[in-house]
Order: C-alpha cells, then sequence, then structure tokens
C-alpha cells in the first residue's frame, strides 16, 4: 500500500476501496496532489504504481496529465463552484496515439469538511468512438451501395423499355406490337415500384403512392386523349410487403390496360376507377370502368396471356377474382377473406 | 432549327438507351443528334448553333456528369432547353437549372415527347413575345 504523506490519514477501507477500483480512478487532495491511483488506472495509462503517491497531478508519467483545463476544473470542483460530469479531454503522450478520455470529477463525501479530497473517475472513450465511426462509415457505405444497385436496377429496366420499344416500332404486325407494348407497360409497373421501394425502408410499400404512380405511369403511355378517359385511384393508408405489392401491382396492370384496351372503342368518354381497401389480413382490390361491358357468349375474347398472369397472381395472393357486369361498364373485384377461408374449410370438413 | 424542325442532342453512355432516346425523338418529328458522354456534347454543341434542347442521362463516365452538363450549358447556352433523366428515383428538381424537368428512368416515351414538346413551345413563345 502506497504512503500517504499528508499529515491526514486517510481510512485504509477508502484507499482499499480506490486501488482496486476496476475503472480508472484517482484519488486527490485539494491541491491535486495523488493519495492513490487505482491499479486500472496505473495500467491503463502505463503509470508505476509505486510512484504515484504523493505526487501532484501535473507530474504523473512525463507530465501528461499536467493539463491546464483539466487542473482548473479540479480546482472548481474541489472550492464547489463547479462539477465536472462527462467532460471529454484528450490524452497526448510522445510517440502515443491521442487518447480520448471522458473524466467525471466530485468530492469525496465522508462527512470530513476539514478535508477536500477529490475523486476522479476517467473512462478511455477512443476505442468506443472509433467503432461507432466505423459503425457510421458502413451504414453510410451501405446506403451508397444500395444507391447504386438502384440506379444499376433502373437502368437496366430503361435498357429493357427501350429494346421493346425499338422492337415494337419496326414490327409490322399490329398484333405482334401490342404484345411489345404490353410487355413494356409491365416492365414500367415493375419499375415504378423498384422507384418506390428505393424511397421506402425496411422494404413495404405504401400502396397509395404505388398504385398513384402506376396508373399515372400507364395513363402517361396508353391514353393519347386525357380529356376523354381518365383514371381514379382510391386506395386507403395499406403499407404492403414488397413480395405482395408486386403481385398486386402488376394484377392491377394487367387489368387497367385490358379496361384501357377494349372498354372503351370508337372514341367512347369514359373513367376506370380504382379502388383498395383492407381490414386486417383481408383486402378487396377492385377496377371498375364504365365502358361497354364484357361481351358474353361466343363474342367473349380468348383468354390471353393478361388473363393468366392475373390468375396467376391472384391465386398467389389467396385471392378471388368476381366479374360484375356493372351496366354500363365491368367491375372486376379481387378479394382475400381471411375469415371466409377459415369457414369454408370447416363447412367443407363437416 | 435545322429546316424548320427542332433540334434535340441526346446525352446518354448506354448505347441500347441511346439509340432508344434517338428514335424517340425521331419519331417525335425532331432532328436527333447524339453524344455518349458530356465532353462529346459540349464539342457537338460548340460546333452547332442549331440546338434547340438537350436530353441528358445523370450518371455518366467523363469529367461531368449530367447535372454538371446541365448547369455548364445553361452557362454558356442559355436559350438551351434541358430534360434530365437518371436512374436516381427521387432527385430534387432544384439542384438543376431553372426550367429543366427531370424524369426518373426507365421513363415513359410519351410522357418525354411531351414534355420535349412544352418546353420547345415555350420557346417558341417566348422568342415571339421579344
Amino acid at each position: 500500500m502506497p504512503q500517504i504523506p499528508t499529515d491526514h490519514l486517510e481510512a485504509a477501507s477508502t484507499l482499499a476501496v480506490v486501488i482496486s477500483s476496476k475503472d480508472p480512478l484517482l484519488f486527490l487532495s485539494d491541491d491535486l496532489r495523488i493519495i492513490a491511483a487505482s491499479t486500472s488506472f496505473c495500467r491503463a495509462f502505463e503509470i508505476d504504481p509505486a510512484t504515484v503517491s504523493g505526487k501532484r497531478l501535473g507530474e504523473l508519467g512525463n507530465g501528461e496529465w499536467a493539463m491546464p483545463k483539466l487542473q482548473s476544473l479540479l480546482t472548481a470542483t474541489a472550492t464547489g463552484s463547479a462539477s465536472v460530469e462527462s467532460y471529454e479531454i484528450d490524452l497526448k503522450r510522445p510517440d502515443q496515439k491521442t487518447r480520448q478520455l471522458v473524466v467525471h470529477a466530485q468530492t469525496l463525501d465522508d462527512g470530513d469538511v476539514d478535508h477536500i479530497r477529490l475523486l476522479l473517475a476517467i473512462t478511455d472513450v477512443t476505442d468506443m468512438r472509433a467503432a461507432a465511426r466505423l459503425k457510421d462509415d458502413l451504414i453510410r457505405d451501405k446506403a451508397i451501395l444500395l444507391q447504386e444497385v438502384q440506379h444499376r436496377v433502373a437502368n437496366s429496366l430503361q435498357i429493357i423499355a427501350s429494346v421493346l420499344m425499338q422492337s415494337a416500332r419496326r414490327v409490322q404486325s399490329e398484333e405482334a406490337r401490342g404484345h411489345l407494348q404490353d410487355a413494356r407497360h409491365r416492365i414500367m409497373s415493375i419499375a415504378a415500384l423498384q422507384r418506390q421501394l428505393s424511397a421506402s425502408p425496411g422494404g413495404s410499400i405504401e400502396l397509395r403512392t404505388y398504385f398513384t404512380q402506376l396508373c399515372q405511369s400507364l395513363g402517361a403511355s396508353m391514353i393519347a386523349e386525357p380529356e376523354r378517359l381518365s383514371i381514379q385511384v382510391t386506395v386507403d393508408d395499406s403499407i404492403v410487403d414488397a413480395e405482395v405489392s408486386i403481385s398486386l401491382g402488376l394484377v392491377l396492370t394487367e387489368l387497367v390496360i385490358n379496361a384501357l384496351k377494349h372498354a372503351f372503342p370508337d372514341d367512347r368518354i369514359g373513367t376506370i376507377a380504382i379502388d383498395y381497401r383492407s381490414s386486417g389480413e383481408d383486402w378487396t382490390l377492385s377496377i371498375a370502368d364504365n365502358g361497354i361491358g364484357m361481351p358474353g357468349g361466343e363474342d367473349a375474347p380468348k383468354a390471353g396471356l393478361g388473363t393468366g398472369i392475373v390468375e396467376a397472381l391472384v391465386k398467389n395472393l389467396n385471392g378471388v377474382i368476381t366479374l360484375t357486369d356493372a351496366n354500363p361498364g365491368t367491375v372486376v373485384t379481387i378479394s382475400r377473406r381471411e375469415t371466409s377461408d377459415v369457414q369454408a374449410d370447416l363447412s367443407s370438413a363437416a | 432549327m435545322k429546316n424548320g424542325r427542332s433540334v434535340v442532342l441526346v446525352v446518354e453512355d448506354s448505347p441500347i438507351i441511346r439509340m432508344g432516346a434517338v428514335e424517340l425523338v425521331l419519331s417525335a418529328g425532331y432532328e436527333a443528334l447524339d453524344a455518349c458522354d458530356a465532353d462529346e456534347a459540349i464539342r457537338i454543341l460548340e460546333l452547332r448553333d442549331d440546338i434547340d434542347l438537350v436530353f441528358t442521362d445523370v450518371q455518366m463516365p467523363g469529367t461531368m456528369d449530367g447535372i454538371k452538363l446541365s448547369h455548364y450549358i445553361r452557362d454558356r447556352w442559355p436559350p438551351v432547353k434541358l430534360i434530365v433523366a437518371s436512374g436516381a428515383a427521387i432527385l430534387e428538381e432544384s439542384i438543376l437549372p431553372g426550367g429543366s424537368r427531370f424524369f426518373s428512368k426507365p421513363y415513359d416515351e410519351l410522357t418525354i415527347t411531351t414534355a420535349i414538346a412544352h418546353l420547345l413551345a415555350s420557346e417558341t413563345l417566348h422568342t415571339r413575345s421579344i
């Protein structure tokens, strides 16, 4: 145990507590002489424990603790005019990297008012700060990388859309041109989702914005006379997974393309109304047009690729498609009912 | 203007997208020129005085990206109209020169041709009012 060079004797237990402190700790007199230093302090700051006792704080080691700022703060603490809580200082030593320290000083409150003594706790936060910086750097790098990937995806989709458009211009057959243009609309539908995903955290999609953008994009490329045909979008506050939203988006794309192509022949004026609402796991998507209605019987159109895509996706979403004659026009409703599924299962089991 | 037709310069480093953009401009009834980066675009602008509108990509190799190029053009050839397209989903139009339009990729052809028509029409009106 180091000798105490003052006329005042400290309790052995106080000294033992200071010396065995897990975190670097100094026990100082009011004139900033070291009464005791914790073993952890000596080890962390490479100071010989045998030399500390009785020294002034500024004389420790090679004098690196002679920081005027620290001394004035400690003096102020000793006189009770200030307190030092989580004060940051840099410890500079020759041939060593600067360490960032957080210091905390207080007077020892043991009832002995004639002898003011200070406890100075020191935490070396250099490594912690470096780790936090590294983490920030990684997060920033990840964001940049993600942005780069999104640029590439958008560019790739643009290449595909450009190729399809160039092909559509070159083919002679009207039918082939139609198919190429449909393919491009499907690409644009995925692109609208991609755009939305890149702007939303966590891979979930706010359907209202997505459907609105999607219908704007479809309208922009398919509606030559906006005063004749329009698309209205009504969506509640639903937020869905990217996986589900891509299916819903493609279904919507097919049905809107279909309505725009077939419901309004001979310059007929009309509106396509999209409505989506959900409650818990249940949801309903409806695409209603006020066009000529679906021809039935022998005039019924042959199921094309669009129908195949819609059926497959709706099945995958556990949904049911209903076609209703709206007089005028057609309403296609796709709904998913969690509860009715359960009831159906029960009734079939009974 | 060349022979009564507006001239549009397409600046895009991806050859396929460039081809598509040139076709889009031609099919809308304009004269089309193309450059694969900002440096080539500036060389072309220096050689000709009939370019009405520049339709540029943002991410391009070379000394300038499309945003820097659009500012350079606005500075040096103020009457030239600008359309900027980028893979970035959201780009503040405020970082572009005033009056220029931004579209995210993949862009819709009709949207671009409509924007070109609007910008060129505003130019004509502007010239007339002077």
